[in-house]
């Protein structure tokens, strides 16, 4: 396949491009879901292709193929340059990049236990334990568990001399009940919603889950939940679990910092960003304690990469420091906007989408409470359990989170279940009321594997580092 | 673009070697492209060869899914073989019905020449015409032109031969001042048919009417909803409640209210995969004809749609709107929601507001807080406008809802007789069909800064 690609790019060179590249991306993927005792989803998936990217009068152009002979790339890589040629037409400014390195290298990440080796019949056995248990009371309407496996193997050639091989494992699980009672539905996770945890690590992450310990728990709080009151309209202190402020984390500081939504790029349909250039190391984003970093070279993580899909290495930068808005997300297109060269957050969905700034792991760096001593340290307020529902606004000021439910805080100890907690802000204020955090013990990198952006649509895996917070003032329970 | 006969040929010739009980193929073929543009310019430009084919096999009530890109003959016949792979290694589904049997499918015209020749430079030179339109205001204009064709074949071993092109084309933008925004978006099989200057009109005329907007408190308020904003709505009141899925599973809003009147009886939505002035489509991935399905008539619930598993779990029958095989733990989902214009005109509706809110679109609304209560959330975003005695009186800062749709559809005060089509999440096989709604009481929680 090299050879292929890099024949292409010669005959991309031969035509006077002013630079291009061309990725291979392979990706195996393995899905197992078992509902209510049966297996309704267990398949396989295989994908491969080219993506040709090229600059050409001083525009883009990408064309991709899933067919990979001499003959399609080359017929490929013609119809990118007349795609840039297409694109000049409308030009304002003709793109520069940023200095680069050409990295000839290869990169895999770790793991121990290959998940395409683990037997099916192991899965299952596993995934038919934890719908047994989940089932064991009839409130119980509907229990599901799954996990996913994904194995990318990418290759990517430039003409500025890289060669680039890069092979990463992805693994991940977890399950959900909803209980019923006649009249109210309520929903329960581990070891989050919507799908479980996700890292860059063989099945020893599965494994390492313990899904079977969880599933009493569980089952057992959605029925409590079935009785719950709701969650109280107030203006109250809250402290918020690690899973959910991964999430805090991903739209309220993630997305906001990806330079090409700042530069307008991504407006038509994600949005912009209410962090904007002349704010860099101005704006006091949160309290002192708030650090927030984007660091593709942390273990383990979905954000996890040798080099992004532009042939940048991948790197440790700060996003916000001791509360102050420090730096971006950036691509060799946008960086030189703010006078830098790229930190390598440009990433794409697979072979057949152009790279976008995406998310690496943007953590939230931990602080020093262990999370007993926050919540005994707390007269009253509402701890906020993983996530249900989010929305916030197309600059990403106005939040509004909801979670699977809450419990109230009274003196320093937890009390009665809430269900259909809400809790919403605008996003400097609501960091900047942050008055606690939780040290690297009560710390885990989560892996979100269905980040959105762009258009055509592409679903990045990023995570984010974070352990449980607290927050001053925070307006809770706005559904009624 | 393969073509009927010769994709038939290479299918069959796979399936022919299956050693399964029964086992079908889903095709799914795309050449599409797409250009962004963003301040005025364009700034992505890609272009897309693509299939994915699945195969699925069955042994007796197992079943095993696998898939691949690639068409090279050993390929398939990998791909075919870890489908069979999988089927013997896992328990029996007690509710899966078999494969689907042959049937005959509504002749439907989806596929559109020019469309499908739409070059790079055609769009190019379509969203140079627009930039121009926004020029003249000194605005910018951002957003994504796509034609795409393809084709989608379903077949199996029980002699189901399913086969149709499409063809699509969609457009959406916004124009920006430097304190509001204005958006307007086309959708078609036939690109010819999308008039994209006055969509440029239209952004640009709502950009202009919005500047420098005023902060109103959040409340209660009428609101006119225009298509864009009621498209979005309906679409999350598909995925967490139409669907048989949230329905067997009690989550649906309409689970347990089957026969009741649930919103006003200005209301009617159903799912019409036939409609042919819409991104119509004849069969769903079972290879089952589409079926007309009413979801709420004149207020009433009626039902939700089918695929074949849900449908046998239920002893009635799939309403053909299964998903692709992958898929197939999903349930029936609709891929052509339509709202049933009413008898008012657009413009009249306006005339009627006391005091009220005009939404040109939601964003980023979130369906999942209440399911049973169709509680939702988002934000208001370029073009919302405060309405005082029949009049719009200007932009306004965007707002956040938090509200039950069946109590905002319980308050409906007129429905237009004029509808649109808005693109959704299904790309060339559907599409939402709808009008603009007046409410008479729409719930905002939150403000923000612009």
């Amino acid at each position: 396949m090299k050879d292929k690609l890099k024949e292409c790019i010669k005959w991309l060179q031969s035509k006077g491009v002013e630079y291009a590249d061309c990725r291979y991306v392979g990706r195996d993927r393995e899905n197992i879901r078992v509902t209510d005792g049966t297996v309704d989803t267990l398949a396989r998936d295989l994908d491969v292709g080219v993506g040709i990217r090229v600059l050409a009068d001083g525009a883009w152009g990408f064309a991709a193929t899933a067919a990979v002979t001499p003959a399609e790339l080359k017929k490929t890589a013609a119809k990118a340059i007349q795609i840039a040629k297409a694109s000049a037409m409308t030009l304002r400014e003709r793109v520069k990049l940023a200095e680069l390195e050409p990295y000839v290298d290869q990169y895999a990440s770790t793991w121990r236990k290959d998940p395409f080796t683990v037997s099916i019949d192991d899965k299952l056995a596993l995934l038919m334990k934890v719908d047994a248990r989940l089932r064991q009371s009839p409130k119980i309407k509907k229990a599901e568990s799954g996990m996913a496996f994904l194995r990318t193997t990418k290759l990517f050639v430039s003409t500025e001399g890289a060669e680039i091989e890069q092979d990463i494992v992805e693994s991940g699980a977890g399950f959900n009940v909803i209980a019923f009672d006649g009249k109210e539905v309520q929903r329960r996770s581990y070891p989050n919603s919507f799908g479980g945890d996700f890292a860059s690590l063989g099945y020893e992450f599965v494994e390492e889950m313990n899904l079977l310990d969880h599933t009493d728990r569980v089952r057992e709080e959605a029925i409590q939940l079935l009785s719950a009151a709701a969650c109280p309209d107030t203006t109250t202190t809250i402290i918020i679990g690690a899973p959910q402020m991964a999430l805090q984390v991903h739209e309220s500081c993630g997305h906001p910092t990806e330079l090409d939504r700042v530069l307008g790029t991504e407006i038509s349909l994600a949005g912009g960003s209410f962090m904007t250039i002349d704010k860099l190391g101005k704006l006091k984003y949160g309290s002192d304690i708030v650090n927030i970093t984007a660091d593709a070279t942390c273990s383990g993580g979905l954000g996890t990469f040798g080099y992004d899909d532009e042939g940048v290495k991948a790197q440790r930068a700060p996003l916000i420091e001791k509360g102050l808005f420090v730096g971006y997300l950036t691509s060799r297109e946008t960086a030189p906007v703010i006078g830098k060269r790229s930190n390598g957050a440009m990433r794409a969905d697979g072979w057949n989408r152009i790279p976008l700034i995406r998310m690496t792991n943007i953590n939230l760096e931990p602080g020093v409470w262990k999370l007993t001593d926050l919540i005994a340290d707390t007269k009253d307020g509402i701890f906020f359990d993983l996530n249900k529902s989010w929305s916030i606004d197309d600059k990403r000021l106005n939040f509004q989170f909801g979670g699977e439910c809450a419990w109230e805080i009274k003196n320093g100890k937890l009390g009665r279940i809430f269900k259909n907690p809400l809790y919403t802000g605008i996003t400097p204020e609501f960091w900047n009321s942050c008055d606690a955090i939780c040290d690297k013990d009560h710390w885990h990198i989560w892996g979100v594997p269905n980040c959105g952006k762009g258009e055509p649509m592409q679903t990045a895996h990023v995570a984010h580092g974070a352990s449980p917070a607290r927050f001053r003032n925070v307006k809770v329970g706005v559904s009624k | 673009m393969i073509g009927k006969e010769r994709l038939f040929a290479k299918l069959e010739k796979v399936l022919a070697q299956s050693k399964a009980d029964e086992a079908d193929v889903v095709y799914i073929g795309t050449e599409s492209g797409l250009t962004r543009y963003a301040n005025s310019a364009i700034h992505q430009n890609v272009f897309e060869n693509n299939s994915k084919i699945y195969f699925r096999s069955v042994l007796g009530k197992k079943t095993g899914v696998a898939s691949t890109n690639s068409l090279v003959p050993a390929d398939l016949k990998r791909t075919l073989d870890n489908s069979y792979d999988i089927a013997r290694n896992q328990p029996e589904n007690p509710h899966f019905p078999g494969l689907a049997r042959p049937a005959k499918y509504r002749d439907l015209d989806t596929f559109d020449e020019r469309t499908a020749a739409f070059s790079p430079r055609d769009r190019a030179r379509v969203v140079k015409k627009i930039i121009a339109v926004a020029d003249r205001k000194k605005f910018t204009l951002a957003g994504a032109f796509a034609t795409q064709c393809g084709e989608v074949a379903v077949l199996n071993t029980k002699g189901v031969r399913a086969y149709q092109p499409v063809a699509a084309a969609s457009i959406n933008m916004i124009a920006m001042s430097a304190t509001s925004s204005g958006y307007a978006a086309g959708l078609s099989r036939h690109v010819d048919d999308i008039d994209f200057e006055n969509l440029a009109q239209v952004a640009v005329g709502k950009c202009d009417r919005s500047q420098n907007p005023r902060g109103i408190e959040p409340g209660e308020y009428e609101v006119i909803l225009e298509p864009a904003a009621v498209g979005s709505l309906l679409e999350w009141m598909n995925y967490i409640g139409l669907g048989s899925k949230a329905f067997q599973e009690k989550s649906s809003f309409l689970a347990g209210k089957i026969g009741k009147k649930i919103v006003s009886d200005l209301i009617t939505l159903y799912d019409d995969a036939l409609e042919t002035h819409s991104i119509a489509f004849p069969f769903d991935f079972e290879g089952v004809p589409k079926k007309k399905v009413m979801f709420i008539d004149k207020g009433v619930a009626k039902g939700v749609v089918y695929d074949r598993i849900t449908a046998f779990k239920e002893k009635t029958r799939s309403t053909g709107h299964a998903l692709t095989p992958d898929s197939s733990g999903e349930g029936g989902i609709g891929f052509n929601l339509v709202m049933a214009p009413g008898k008012t005109k657009r413009d009249a509706m306006i005339a009627k507001v006391k005091r009220g809110i005009l939404v040109t679109r939601f964003h980023y609304i979130n369906g999942y807080i209440d399911t049973p209560n169709a509680v939702m959330t988002g934000m208001t975003r370029d073009g919302t406008f405060l309405i005082e005695k029949g009049e719009i009186k200007g932009g306004i800062k965007n707002l956040r809802f938090t509200d039950s749709m069946l109590r905002a559809f319980v308050s409906a005060v007129a429905v237009s007789r004029e509808t649109e089509l808005i693109q959704s999440w299904w790309d060339a096989v559907g599409c939402l069909k709808v009008p603009t709604v007046h409410l008479g009481s729409f719930r905002f929680t939150g403000k923000t800064e612009f």
